[in-house]
């Protein structure tokens, strides 16, 4: 719900800083305890209102590998892909990814996982089943997050490092 | 499965592994170079479905520490063998978005319910109470028919079948409607007018034997990826596997095709007849299959668009009294009929390349080459949805070309459960479990039997479907609603007209369970925080006829709790006395003052599983909280509905250990052709084919024509407006949006327009616009030059963002059989911001 | 029309081939002086008219198939607002070499006149041809038609992404590599690409080489920039054994 009020959140935000307050000040801190449990339904009011559409944004194409969030996570690409042509004649991603053509390009290598079929065959090129790279792999906006997301890294988790005890 | 064992085995070597550790046993040497040694790597991994599309592919999910930390492709599901899209590789996020709902909220002021009141959290107990008395209240001035509610083809299998059972046999009301109507009701009404049964006859091993794929109105490749990964597979790794994509508009999909072919928005119907006509006319009809297992029928014409009854279309229209009628014709009578849609005729009409036309038509016409056909929204949702299904059913069946490997009319779902759910469990409102319907006395009389009902006590009117429920909401006529797992006043046709103003409507009080803070969260007067996905135990049942089941792996963040915990927590507020007519309860007065929960889900089949039978490995909230295996109870309830009627189900308990089993499941064995001697169980030997459902074992070839329509482009509104998905997020956003890799990678809708219109209205690429039609505006930016290509006069908005609320925009007209929404065809605008 | 055209063919031969009995010589030289500059005017005028894009999108094959193409590329909106037409690239701004592409072009009007690309399936078929044509071409003139706007020289490495600005320098300004080698399908699709090697990718029997260079201005403008780098004004910027050889 949040994108309703995309461009005018910090302002929104601001607003419930200073209802807060002045909430404390007149009810006592019991409204403010209540304020933090509701979440924020902010959004255009009343909901059915226009919102003005936010420019589109661009392209993070700084080329600084973006570490994952988890082993199995498919990389994001720190590149603008606009124009590239991916269809049954062309792809443009594997004319710098491929295997073969890594060390001219000095772009990271397809991985292994891509060279294996469906009945668990490697083989000799990368299979045709993972042949449109863009069904995993996308690039990234410049631009923050909507709404922050607190998944926890596997390695913060479980983990007692020497000395912890 | 042969490997299963393996993997079993390993899982439990884990837990063996944790549990020692856990113990304090020492473990092997070779694990101390490893900081806390080698078990604190470890992660505890677990077979679901995917959360988001109708594809189904297994996942494995990782836990550590109680949170979900890694998710990626079963090597050992069939569906997808190791690959997931970009959605579910980014299914470890999907639960952690900070604003998780964790609390019930009620609009209060004053410290009682007000309807314009603000949020504030209460408890569940107060929550549940105001529920029950405005429940009540509306039972006792209105009756059961002023109570709806609207499901979901993302709720589990157990919690659809609650619901169906709180709704029909608790509160004696039809009117519960899964959000599936605006998804599959075409393709559902069609499998049963066709065949007499609803889902596909084929399987995704169709994928590996198919010479051609024919996509109708789908966009595999960016709405289910991995089995575009399989067409990509078959089609790039032979020669001879020929690729063709019909659509309004060029898109990923099309990058793959060989007969790319855009058609004016409609006009999909003269194609289809022009395809028969050109296999009859070249002598191509496979004779004996048509003699021995079809049946030719005509249906009626000029049928409407589903608007208000008041709205002129509905007035004029000759045929909307009766819409689904049919009547026998013989095959001269049909021939006849499609012989005007020649290749000339379906050019003109559609606007597409003659050349291609004929290419297509041959695909299906050569009797050497295995056609699958594929659809999804682009036939669902359209006026005449389900003609355009029957269509392509009569292309098939002309040729013989169905129910055998390779030979598929496919139709694809959307939402992980719309089979196993929103169809298979019965939640639509004329349905009850397993095919049967609510309007036929026997059905509702066997359904009386299996849940232990005095009889006469099920509704036999259809409910109210998703749009008429707005309408109705809207009108006052329906009063309490309850929206569980979905998203519609986002979702909905013409919302701001139609669906708003039923929330808002202060005779209404609106209740809606979900995981985070939606635009219909934040229109509703109860919102209630729901556990997701991994957070409870669940089955979901994919396009396939696979019905995939997985455990609770994790707890859901503070009071969330399952929609299944809610709707059976809610049935203990009600007894018999408050809910059912006296006249019943006084021929029946076993049933006198009990509770609903008593007698829905405590009546001696659902409860009849002790806690004992639970995975010691895995928690169920919300078994322990009742002190039975409900889930396990409400499965094996239900499969009562299909075994021996052709929709069997394994035992519950096997589907933790399969990914997933296709019905019918006989014999221990899953069947992946049905009505095929040899694959189908049900075929008896030398019937060689039988479409079983049907009482005449034949299928329905349906004669009907192209008609146009509801609303087209004119002079003011000069543009059709098309919406629909994109790859990376799903549905409405609400859950795709939350993380943050996904929203990056499309933050917001923009409107695709071709550049050259764009041009010519001195519109520039990345502008500010207004989207207007005749039913509401949004603000939304020009796109010339992404993945969508539109032809002129043709825009596609997707409907994720809630910031740019399309179907403010969208026209509720329906397909007047199925009810169905169509999302695809309406006039716009486009204009500068003044 | 062909008709039309012979008629006024024939009429023509017939003014030119009857001898003039009653005109002055004054006049008629005058008159041919005129008559020549009428011409001329009349000639450069219709080859403009021919040069526009109007002119090329007026037949559907180029409008629906190319041209639709071409609109949803950076050539037809970009953040400057310059764009190219078709002209701009498949047309040589030179006189000579106009002339010469425009006689070649005359294949063209055959084509179209038999309907060789008059369906979309054919223009498939084709397509891959056609696009040999143009590389050909591109490569032989050192993607002369690109550098009418794009000069190697004005490019500013600093406003280009790391990666383009390393690329560009390791094969375009070393003149080891030119536009069209790495940037085919850059405003039309491309066709089946099987067997064609990446762009950048300089083929094994041209390493070493430069490419002649399109105007003496550019290559005296890539001479100095050579020259400054190896007086180390651009530390940073690592040249390849290649472009540093072959000065």
């Amino acid at each position: 719900m949040r994108g309703e009020d995309r461009t005018s959140r910090l302002s929104a935000r601001q607003k419930y800083a200073l209802a807060a307050l002045l909430s404390i000040l007149v009810t006592g801190s019991a409204a403010l305890a209540q304020m933090s449990a509701v979440p924020e339904l902010s959004g255009a009011n009343p909901p059915m209102d226009n919102v003005a559409a936010d420019p589109i944004p661009r392209w993070v194409t700084d080329d600084v590998r973006k570490m994952r969030a988890y082993p199995e996570q498919p990389p994001v690409i720190p590149h603008s892909i606009q124009g590239y042509q991916l269809s049954v004649n062309t792809n443009r991603c594997l004319s710098c990814h491929k295997r073969e053509f890594t060390q001219g390009s000095g772009a990271p290598m397809i991985s292994v996982t891509h060279y294996m079929n469906r009945d668990g065959q490697m083989l000799a090129d990368v299979s045709p089943r993972r042949y449109f790279c863009t069904a995993c792999h996308v690039p990234q906006a410049d631009t923050a997050p909507l709404v922050d997301n607190v998944f926890k890294d596997m390695i913060e988790l479980g983990v007692e490092h020497a000395g912890d005890e | 499965m042969t490997a299963e064992p393996t993997r079993r085995d390993v899982l439990k070597a884990q837990a063996a592994a944790i549990a020692a550790a856990a113990a304090g046993i020492a473990l092997p040497a070779s694990a101390q170079p490893v900081p806390g040694g080698v078990s604190a790597l470890e992660i505890k991994w677990s077979k679901a479905p995917c959360r988001f599309c109708g594809t189904g592919c297994g996942v494995m999910v990782g836990v550590k520490d109680g949170q979900v930390v890694a998710t990626h492709g079963d090597m050992q599901a069939e569906v997808n063998r190791g690959l997931n899209c970009i959605k579910g590789y980014f299914l470890s996020k999907i639960m952690y978005g900070e604003d998780r709902l964790t609390t019930p909220l009620m609009r209060k002021r004053n410290g009682v319910f007000d309807k314009e009141g603000d949020f504030e959290p209460v408890s569940w107990d107060e929550a549940f109470d105001v529920m029950a008395d405005k429940c009540k209240q509306v039972l006792r001035d209105k009756g059961p028919t002023a109570i709806g509610m609207f499901g979901s083809g993302q709720w589990t299998i157990f919690e659809g079948y609650a619901a169906t059972k709180l709704m029909r046999a608790g509160f004696r009301s039809n009117n519960l409607d899964p959000n599936a109507r605006h998804c599959m009701a075409s393709a559902a009404t069609a499998f049963i007018r066709a065949f007499g049964s609803d889902e596909p006859m084929g399987c995704y091993d169709d994928f590996e034997h198919a010479d051609a794929f024919v996509l109708w109105g789908s966009n595999m490749a960016e709405m289910h990826p991995i089995l575009w990964t399989r067409v990509a597979d078959r089609r790039l790794g032979n020669p001879h596997v020929r690729c063709a994509v019909l659509s309004t508009f060029t898109h990923r999909s099309m990058d793959l095709t060989d007969i790319p072919i855009i058609f004016k928005p409609g006009t999909d119907l003269a194609i289809l007849n022009y395809i028969a006509n050109h296999i009859i006319q070249t002598g191509r009809v496979n004779e004996r299959f048509i003699n021995d297992h079809t049946t030719f029928m005509r249906g009626v014409v000029d049928i409407g668009y589903g608007l208000r009854t008041e709205h002129e279309l509905e007035i004029n229209a000759t045929g909307a009294s009766d819409p689904g009628r049919m009547e026998p014709i013989d095959f001269e009578t049909f021939k006849q009929f499609v012989s005007n849609y020649t290749l000339e005729m379906a050019a003109e009409l559609s606007g597409a390349d003659p050349g291609f036309l004929e290419e297509l038509a041959e695909l299906y016409a050569d009797p050497a080459k295995k056609v699958m056909s594929l659809w999804t929204m682009g036939f669902n949702q359209h006026v005449r949805g389900v003609w355009a299904n029957h269509m392509v059913y009569n292309i098939h069946l002309l040729t013989g070309k169905i129910s055998e490997p390779g030979n598929s009319p496919f139709s694809l779902t959307g939402q992980p459960s719309a089979c196993g759910t929103a169809r298979e469990v019965g939640t639509f409102a004329h349905r009850l479990p397993a095919d049967l319907v609510v309007t036929n006395p026997e059905h509702r009389h066997h359904a009386e039997e299996i849940w232990g009902l005095p009889e006469g006590l099920l509704p036999d009117q259809p409910g109210y479907h998703a749009v008429q429920q707005d309408r109705m909401l809207r009108d006052g006529l329906l009063n309490f609603y309850w929206i569980q797992v979905n998203n519609n006043l986002q979702a909905a046709p013409n919302n701001s007209q139609e669906t708003y103003p039923g929330y808002r409507n202060p005779d209404n009080f609106i209740v809606v369970s979900d995981a985070y803070p939606t635009v219909t969260a934040m229109a509703a007067d109860v919102i209630l925080p729901a556990a997701m996905w991994v957070e409870k135990e669940g089955a979901y049942g994919n396009a396939e006829r696979r019905t995939h089941v997985w455990h609770q792996l994790v707890q859901a963040p503070g009071e969330a709790r399952s929609d299944l915990w809610q709707l059976a927590e809610f049935s203990k507020r009600f007894t018999t006395d408050e809910v059912w007519p006296e006249d019943m309860l006084s021929a029946n007065p076993d049933y006198r003052g009990r509770t609903l929960f008593d007698i829905l889900f405590r009546n001696g089949k659902v409860d009849r599983f002790p806690l004992d039978e639970l995975d010691p490995e895995y928690a169920n909230n919300e078994a322990t909280e009742f002190g039975f295996y409900i889930q396990k109870g409400l499965f094996e309830e239900y499969a009562e509905f299909g075994r021996g009627h052709g929709h069997d189900l394994a035992p519950y308990d096997r589907y933790h250990q399969e990914r997933g089993l296709r019905w019918p499941v006989v014999d221990g064995q899953e069947t992946r052709w049905r009505y095929r001697e040899g694959h189908d169980p049900y075929v008896k030997p030398g019937e060689g084919v039988k479409f079983y459902g049907r009482p005449d074992g034949r299928a329905v070839i349906l004669a009907v024509p192209y008609e146009p329509p509801a609303e087209s482009p004119d002079d003011e509104y000069d543009l059709w407006l098309v919406t629909g998905r994109v790859l990376e997020h799903w549905h409405s956003g609400s859950m795709t949006m939350r993380v943050p890799e996904l929203y990056r990678a499309f933050p917001g809708a923009v409107c695709f327009m071709n550049a050259d219109d764009a041009r010519r209205k001195g519109l520039n690429q990345g502008m500010e616009v207004r989207v207007v039609s005749r039913r509401g505006e949004i603000r939304s930016r020009i796109e010339t030059q992404g993945r969508n290509r539109m032809p002129r006069g043709v825009v596609f908005v997707p409907w994720f963002d809630a910031s740019q609320l399309i179907n403010k925009v969208t026209l509720d007209a329906t397909d007047p059989i199925s009810k169905q929404t169509d999302f695809k065809k309406c006039a716009v605008k486009i204009e500068r911001l003044a | 029309m062909l008709g039309r055209i012979k008629r006024v063919v024939r009429w023509a031969w017939s003014l030119v081939s009857t001898p003039a009995a009653t005109l002055s010589l004054g006049f008629l030289t005058l008159g041919g002086f005129l008559g020549g500059v009428i011409f001329w005017g009349a000639f450069n005028t219709a080859l403009e008219i021919t040069n526009t894009e109007a002119f090329c999108i007026s037949c559907h094959e180029m409008e629906t198939n190319v041209y639709e193409e071409l609109t949803r590329t950076i050539h037809f909106a970009n953040r400057s607002g310059v764009r190219a037409s078709c002209p701009d690239c498949h047309v040589p701004h030179e006189w000579t070499d106009k002339i010469a592409r425009k006689m070649q072009a005359s294949k063209e009007v055959w084509g179209k006149i038999f309907g060789t690309i008059s369906t979309r399936r054919k223009f498939l078929d084709k397509r891959l041809e056609l696009a040999q044509h143009e590389w050909a071409r591109l490569k032989a003139n050192d993607s002369l038609e690109c550098r009418n706007c794009h000069s190697s020289v004005a490019m500013d490495l600093s406003r280009q992404t790391a990666r383009a600005a390393e690329i560009h320098t390791r094969y375009l300004l070393s003149g080891e590599a030119t536009c069209i080698d790495c940037h085919k399908g850059i405003a039309h699709e491309l066709p089946n690409m099987e067997g064609i090697d990446p762009g950048w990718q300089v083929p094994p029997d041209l390493r070493g080489e430069q490419l002649p260079q399109s105007s003496e201005l550019d290559a005296l403008q890539n001479w100095v920039l050579l020259a400054g780098q190896k007086a180390n004004r651009f530390p940073e910027m690592e040249l390849p054994a290649a472009g540093a050889t072959s000065e």
